[in-house]
């Protein structure tokens, strides 16, 4: 923790490739993540951007090459390992567990995913409690935390997504498409929210269809295209890049984004 | 009123006894999406377990009973190991377990006529005596079987209410990818769901042999009726099972009076046709198949 974040990142991939028979999703692709950083990855559909936050969270383990977390190579291990060594994850869809209420679903992750649960204690303790009660709190929804999870607005619903999340207290926490399907105002709700978590501590890659969003936030930008990397680099460059403009945002697209930016940045 | 109190009371004590055998087998299809065709052996194994406890090792019945749980839960946890484990790194998993079950059913089955012979044997572990409710005589028995049948579901659910691995069991079965994203090892919750499952089937098969008799193939006709209970709830739905178990028996109870015996399995059978037409995702069951 004490070692500078920029020379040992937090995240390491190397060479990483998932082929599907002769379908490669991921191709040879290297990037690194820096602790206390956003990471924003754009693309369009199909570029491999869910792909590989299935290969990082090892519900569908690399073909080729090698993830490494904070010194520890996670690239074979399952998935509930990979939790417990710091890394959570927010899906596109809502995956929460409906029949529970909000504040269960919390616990849910702050019971298990600390630590490795061999045998479960009856009761979860008073840590898990308080630490599902923190997440609730810090995501906002703590006032919602008894009703089911799966009666919840939309947008409650994606915050205890985020939630559940961090009570597993992770390094690491890869967000897909937060915000997809939300209105303007939501969207704010849910930037709010990923700056409180990147306050916290934890280090954020976020996959976003949403340039906006995603410009704002990260603090580096990674476009993927057919599974590899075609641009990475500080938010600012992203429009001067050509391949970017031609492949993913198009001319009309670019030339909005373009004036966003110098409104917010100016 | 005599004829009532008659039909409530049997009807009871059958909806009981499928209840039982019902949860383990709503349990586990409810988290692994396994349908277990062996559970109809490990049932009967535990009707011949608590027998061999009590008549060959001389053991108390409540300690006879809790030996046949132990053992069918043991083979429960065998039926993860050697088919359930592999199988779930192939594909089509949901078709390999039938299948593979049926044959893990069929091994124990011949063990069981192997070692205890093809002849009817009597269930020694039962009450005696009778209470009486106006002219009605309901044997102790089936008070002692609704009894069993009570405190057990009232455990599971309490297991999976309010204990950390009830929850961890229930949140596998509702989304298995998101439970293992926050650390839950969802091979243990299935190892475990699956010894619970043999436990629950063992003593379910010692109280249906308690009124009927034990015979290697005894198992067949509850196992499926607890498959009818459940495609009936909706597949995987424990609570719905419950309800749906016990509203079968009395059905089938009243048939037996009104009809006569012959027609009580055709009845159910009819039973179950109309409600798949009328809600073909089950009484219980949501349109998006929410479980548990």
């Amino acid at each position: 923790m004490t070692q500078d974040a920029a020379a040992t990142p937090l995240l390491s991939c190397r060479h990483v490739g998932k082929s599907f028979g002769a379908l490669a999703a991921v191709r040879d692709l290297s990037f690194d993540v820096g602790a206390g950083e956003i990471l924003g990855i754009g693309g369009p559909n199909g570029a491999g951007k869910t792909t590989l936050f299935e290969v990082i969270s090892g519900l569908n383990p690399a073909t080729k090459g090698a993830i490494v977390l904070d010194g520890q190579d996670i690239t074979k291990h399952a998935p509930e390992q990979i939790c417990h060594a710091g890394v959570a994850r927010t899906f596109q869809l809502n995956a929460g567990f409906d029949s529970m209420t909000a504040r269960e679903n919390v616990l849910v992750g702050a019971y298990f995913g600390r630590n490795n649960r061999a045998v479960p204690t009856l009761r979860a303790g008073r840590a898990a409690h308080e630490a599902a009660d923190a997440a609730l709190e810090m995501l906002g929804i703590a006032d919602r935390a008894d009703k089911v999870t799966g009666k919840l607005p939309v947008l409650d619903r994606k915050l205890l997504m985020m939630a559940s999340a961090m009570a597993t207290k992770p390094k690491l926490l890869l967000m897909d498409e937060p915000v997809g399907g939300l209105t303007a105002r939501e969207v704010d709700r849910v930037m709010d929210a990923v700056r409180a978590i990147k306050a916290a501590g934890v280090t954020i890659i976020l996959i976003e269809h949403v340039m906006r969003f995603l410009v704002r936030l990260s603090d580096r930008i990674m476009i993927m295209h057919h599974g590899e990397k075609i641009f990475e680099g500080l938010p600012t460059k992203l429009l001067d890049d050509r391949t970017v403009v031609d492949v993913y945002l198009g001319q009309g697209a670019s030339e909005r984004l373009r004036s966003f930016m110098e409104n917010t940045h100016g | 009123m005599d004829v009532l109190i008659q039909i409530v009371a049997s009807g009871l004590t059958l909806g009981a006894m499928y209840a039982v055998a019902t949860i383990g087998l709503s349990l586990v299809y409810g988290s692994l999406n396994m349908l277990n065709m062996a559970h109809g052996a490990i049932l009967t194994l535990g009707g011949y377990i608590c027998y061999a406890a009590i008549v060959h090792a001389g053991l108390h019945p409540a300690l006879a009973l809790l030996a046949a749980a132990f053992v069918c839960a043991l083979v429960g946890l065998m039926i993860y190991f050697s088919a359930a484990l592999p199988l779930l790194r192939a594909e089509n998993f949901e078709t390999n377990i039938f299948i593979a079950t049926i044959g893990i059913g069929s091994v124990i089955e011949n063990l069981m006529l192997k070692g205890f012979g093809p002849y009817p044997i009597p269930q020694p572990l039962a009450v005696d005596g009778q209470v009486v409710i106006g002219n009605v005589h309901i044997p102790l028995q089936n008070v002692f079987i609704l009894g069993v049948a009570i405190v057990l579901m009232v455990g599971v659910a309490i297991l999976l209410q309010r204990t950390s691995a009830g929850r961890a069991i229930r949140a596998t079965s509702m989304n298995r990818e998101a439970a293992q994203l926050m650390g839950v090892r969802v091979g243990r919750i299935y190892a475990q769901v699956l010894a619970l499952s043999g436990a629950l089937a063992a003593v379910s098969g010692i109280m249906i042999s308690s009124i009927a008799t034990l015979t290697p193939v005894m198992g067949g006709d509850p196992m499926l009726k607890a498959f009818i209970v459940c495609v009936v709830a909706g597949l995987g739905n424990v609570y719905g099972a419950v309800v749906a178990a016990i509203a079968l028996g009395l059905l089938e109870a009243a048939t037996q009076y009104v009809l006569g015996v012959r027609w009580s399995f055709a009845t159910l059978l009819l039973l179950v046709i109309l409600v798949l037409i009328w809600r073909p995702y089950g009484l219980f069951g949501k349109q998006q198949v929410v479980r548990l």
